[in-house]
């Protein structure tokens, strides 16, 4: 008998997610390689209703028992589940398994993680260079008393390269990354050249302008702007009280030219997948179209609450997903920023003076539901004459995200790249931004 | 167990290898406002195998005890793959063998106490700051405990298990008015029983009262002061911006930091004594061996001002010629175990609070942390709180404080240190290279710092 068959004789309702995570990792620190690690490992959850109560248990390994009493004591003590468990239908299949990524070899990635090490460093020598690369796949289904059952193989393919220059006095860290799904979503060669161009801009160290001077957000460093929001449109936020954006549907919050989408059912999307982790279907969910607020996202609890639909949002882990020993909560998908209008290129040249912000420190440190952000700009550069001149140190950007996203946006850019997993936006030039430096 | 990791690794491949076992017993409950987010009691084990060959780390993490003797061989594997591509061979720096088995006996044991008792303990927690002020919109209150159960066998002999307790009370609040949202947080944790989460209503009233005065605070105008820290924005501090920075694993192959990192190289006041203290009992993440069997000690990072030390694993110890201090430390089965503070402290000085106050015209006491930040020399961190310092006195509430600047020169900015130490450990944890939450704890008197850089419109 399953887990879900030794549940159902003791519960009304019950869920049983299950992730198998099978992948390799390699991380070179200062240029050598410093450990290949592989994994597989398998987290469970169950969720029963007894008597009209909720409860939850998780595990990793095989205790498949003790997973079942746990989940029924849990509910004894639990409160009324305002949802029930859905029935999982399997409409549409999202693209979300790359044959070619599970092809990548251990070598394979060491040789990238060495190319990328070398490249750097020959034209930069002094420079430490750390590499991470990860390639794997995680197989996820969810199955409940429905009867039905869903299930899915997700590729991930993974690059994070690091270059500290350090000298006394001046030490500076930075860092580009990239998670994919699809092999050729992620070019190493890429990634390298990213660095490259930074460090190429940075090799002098310039005085920051001060007070509001216009601030090119790549997208990257759009994340200041970005994390509030992903918070602010939660619905579980909205149903607590402690979004700002609670109330406000259909208002005009926004810049105009700022549309924001949810998409779980993007062809390879980071974030995609046909279901969400409680089998909900996913969908393309636009959040903020033409600057006027359309939907919040939800799970099933959140939904009940809000009275409101389940969007497929219902992540394990919360806010940034992949935690089976979580109860699922609202989570974004794959946020996409429409693109406008320039290239970084021509932003730059737009902006005439200004700072360039690419990495911060202190991300979400501050009070993010207000959209308030305070933070050290950790890489970021100085434009002068319309051409970035040198890099900034020792200087903090203070602002509120929903302030500036409404009233001083200045253009929106037209290359839109994948970010931190979760978004892919262009770069973003705005205004009314606090500067303060030494 | 015993017989069986001693027979496996026996047949193990590799200059070393070891397995690492847990299995964990841990609870959870967390209330959002009204609702009851998460309720569980749950047991999970997994484990992890390194393998050290031609110089080489091969690591394989999987949660079938069967496994164990394939993954090491898939680690041996890896390792070999890896060694092709290694110049300096890593190497481990010799321990004696140690067989131990450490038990830990704490007041109320939290897996006897019924998951009802700790639900309805948070849910009063929880009403306690909901029902503070109309002003008070939302709460999250999360109580968590565990009990790690670590077997750690490699084949040099060692066979260690060690009982390693925890628990933590998150409990914030959420205050609004208008369109203003503020929060407010109080946070504990310690390596101890249920006893130490008992009766902390006054610590729930807290969170919900400071919410609610934020709400009145003004926001700090950004600029240079001179700032008092409170004893834990002071412990977050010396952490993050430099606690980080001392970790030899992070300076191994960054021959530039090294130099920066010189023993004997000035840092900071002759006043400043900076600990990373091995194994105090009782306080979170303590236990007496690390996660390569070596037993924790009492280093000085800084003595006198001067850099006096620096925290070590077996590998970076081989590679620098120094001593393992016992650093090596894993946030859970699913992690090898890299270099990683414990206990780590500023060491009082002798200055009364209203020493630290006076001629201090126009300045910052900041207190708690939101949170804290390092890139090498660069820091940043928020306070949960603050208040101006006007001609030497405490004046107005102040919100968004988030502090940055260089450690190096902060350090040398140090003018004085208070004598009313305290140790904390929180209820979250440390972050490194993908590991967290790992429990520590950090401490420190009140400390006063001149030319700090404060964030702010």
């Amino acid at each position: 008998m399953g887990i879900l068959e030794k549940a159902a004789a003791k519960a009304k309702e019950a869920e049983l997610y299950e992730e198998y995570r099978e992948g390799i990792t390699v991380s070179f620190k200062g240029g050598e390689l410093e450990k290949v690690k592989s994994e597989a490992v398998l987290g469970r959850a169950l969720r029963v209703i007894v008597d009209g109560k909720l409860g939850f248990a998780s595990t990793a390994g095989e205790e498949e028992d003790p997973l079942v009493e746990a989940a029924v004591a849990s509910a004894r003590h639990g409160d009324p589940a305002p949802f029930s468990f859905p029935e999982l239908k399997g409409e549409g299949e999202v693209k979300v398994l790359d044959p070619e990524v599970q092809e990548l070899s251990p070598d394979d990635l060491l040789a990238w993680g060495e190319e990328a090490a070398k490249a750097i460093t020959e034209e930069f020598p002094g420079i430490i260079v750390d590499v991470f690369l990860s390639r794997g796949e995680s197989c996820v289904r969810v199955a409940n008393t429905t009867g039905g059952v869903r299930e899915e193989r997700r590729s991930y393919f993974g690059m994070y390269v690091e270059a500290q220059h350090v000298k006394e006095g001046d030490i500076w860290l930075l860092w580009v990354g990239k998670t994919v799904r699809r092999r050729e979503d992620l070019s190493p060669e890429m990634l390298v050249s990213q660095v490259i161009r930074y460090l190429r801009w940075g090799e002098r160290v310039v005085p920051s302008p001060a007070g509001r001077p216009p601030v090119l957000f790549t997208p990257r460093g759009a994340v200041v702007l970005y994390l509030p929001l992903l918070v602010g449109f939660s619905g579980l936020s909205v149903y607590m009280g402690t979004s700002p954006l609670k109330g406000r549907l259909g208002e005009e919050a926004f810049d105009r030219r700022l549309t924001i989408v949810d998409d779980g059912t993007l062809p390879f999307g980071p974030r995609s997948g046909s279901f969400d982790d409680e089998g909900v279907p996913t969908g393309r969910l636009p959040l903020v179209e033409g600057g006027v607020i359309q939907h919040f996202y939800y799970d099933l609890r959140s939904a009940a609450l809000a009275g409101a639909e389940p969007t497929g949002n219902g992540m394990k882990g919360g806010f940034f997903g992949g935690g089976f020993r979580t109860p699922p909560s609202p989570g974004p998908r794959n946020i996409l920023v429409s693109p406008g209008e320039g290239t970084l290129e021509e932003l730059i040249a737009e902006m005439k003076e200004g700072i360039i912000v690419e990495g911060v420190l202190g991300l979400g440190q501050g009070n993010i539901q207000s959209g308030a952000f305070s933070n050290n700009v950790g890489t970021g550069f100085v434009v002068k004459g319309g051409k970035v001149i040198g890099r900034l140190k020792n200087t903090m950007i203070a602002g509120n995200a929903y302030e500036v996203l409404k009233d001083h946006l200045v253009a929106i850019g037209a290359e839109a790249e994948w970010c931190h997993g979760i978004y892919r936006s262009p770069a973003l030039l705005v205004e009314g931004v606090s500067v303060v430096s030494r | 167990m015993k017989a069986f990791l001693k027979g496996v690794l026996k047949r193990a491949a590799g200059e070393y290898a070891e397995v690492r076992w847990e299995e964990v017993t841990r609870s959870r409950v967390v209330f959002q406002r009204d609702q009851l987010m998460a309720l569980e009691s749950s047991r999970e084990a997994g484990g992890i195998v390194r393998v050290l060959a031609d110089g080489a780390w091969g690591i394989a993490v999987f949660t079938d005890p069967e496994e164990i003797p394939k993954r090491l061989e898939e680690a041996a594997s890896l390792a070999r793959a890896a060694a092709g591509h290694v110049r300096n061979r890593i190497r481990l720096a010799p321990v004696e063998p140690v067989e131990d088995s450490v038990t830990v006996s704490v007041e109320e044991d939290f897996r006897e106490v019924p998951l009802e008792e700790k639900r309805k303990l948070a849910q009063r927690y929880n009403e306690l700051i909901l029902g503070y002020s109309k002003e008070i919109v939302s709460s999250s209150v999360r109580y968590t405990d565990s009990m790690r159960r670590v077997v750690l066998a490699n084949t040099e002999g060692t066979y260690i298990e060690q009982e390693i307790p925890d628990v933590t009370l998150h409990l914030a609040a959420v205050a609004r008015r208008n369109g203003d949202i503020q929060q407010a947080f109080e946070s504990l944790g310690e390596a101890a029983g249920y006893e130490f989460v008992k009766d902390r209503e006054e610590k729930a009233l807290a969170a919900a009262k400071r919410a609610v005065e934020l709400l009145s605070a003004k926001p700090v105008k950004g600029g240079r002061y001179t700032v008092v820290l409170d004893q834990e924005l002071a412990g977050v501090f010396i952490h993050e911006a430099f606690g980080h920075i001392c970790e030899a694993d992070f300076l191994l192959r960054n021959e530039p930091m090294r130099k920066l990192m010189q023993l004997g190289k000035r840092f900071g006041v002759e006043a400043l004594n900076v600990v990373e203290d091995g194994y105090i009992p009782g306080r979170r993440g303590n236990a007496p061996y690390d996660d390569e069997g070596v037993r924790r000690r009492k280093i000085y990072l800084i003595r006198g001002g001067i850099l006096t030390g620096l925290m070590h694993s077996r590998a970076t110890a081989a590679a620098t010629g120094m001593e393992p201090t016992g650093n090596a430390r894993a946030v859970s089965w699913e992690h090898e175990p890299i270099v990683r503070m414990r206990n780590t402290y500023i060491e009082p000085g002798e200055a009364t609070f209203e020493e630290l106050l006076k001629g201090i015209d126009h300045g910052i006491y900041a207190k708690g942390a939101f949170g804290g930040q390092t890139e090498f020399e660069q820091f940043t961190f928020s306070a949960a709180y603050a208040y101006e310092i006007v001609g030497g006195e405490i004046g107005g509430m102040l919100r968004d404080v988030v502090l940055t600047g260089n450690v190096f020169e902060t350090l040398r900015n140090i003018e004085l240190l208070g004598k009313d130490f305290e140790l904390k450990g929180g209820a979250g944890g440390c972050g490194k290279d993908g590991q967290s939450p790992l429990p520590v704890t950090f401490g420190a008197p009140h400390v006063r710092i001149r030319d700090v850089i404060v964030g702010g419109k």
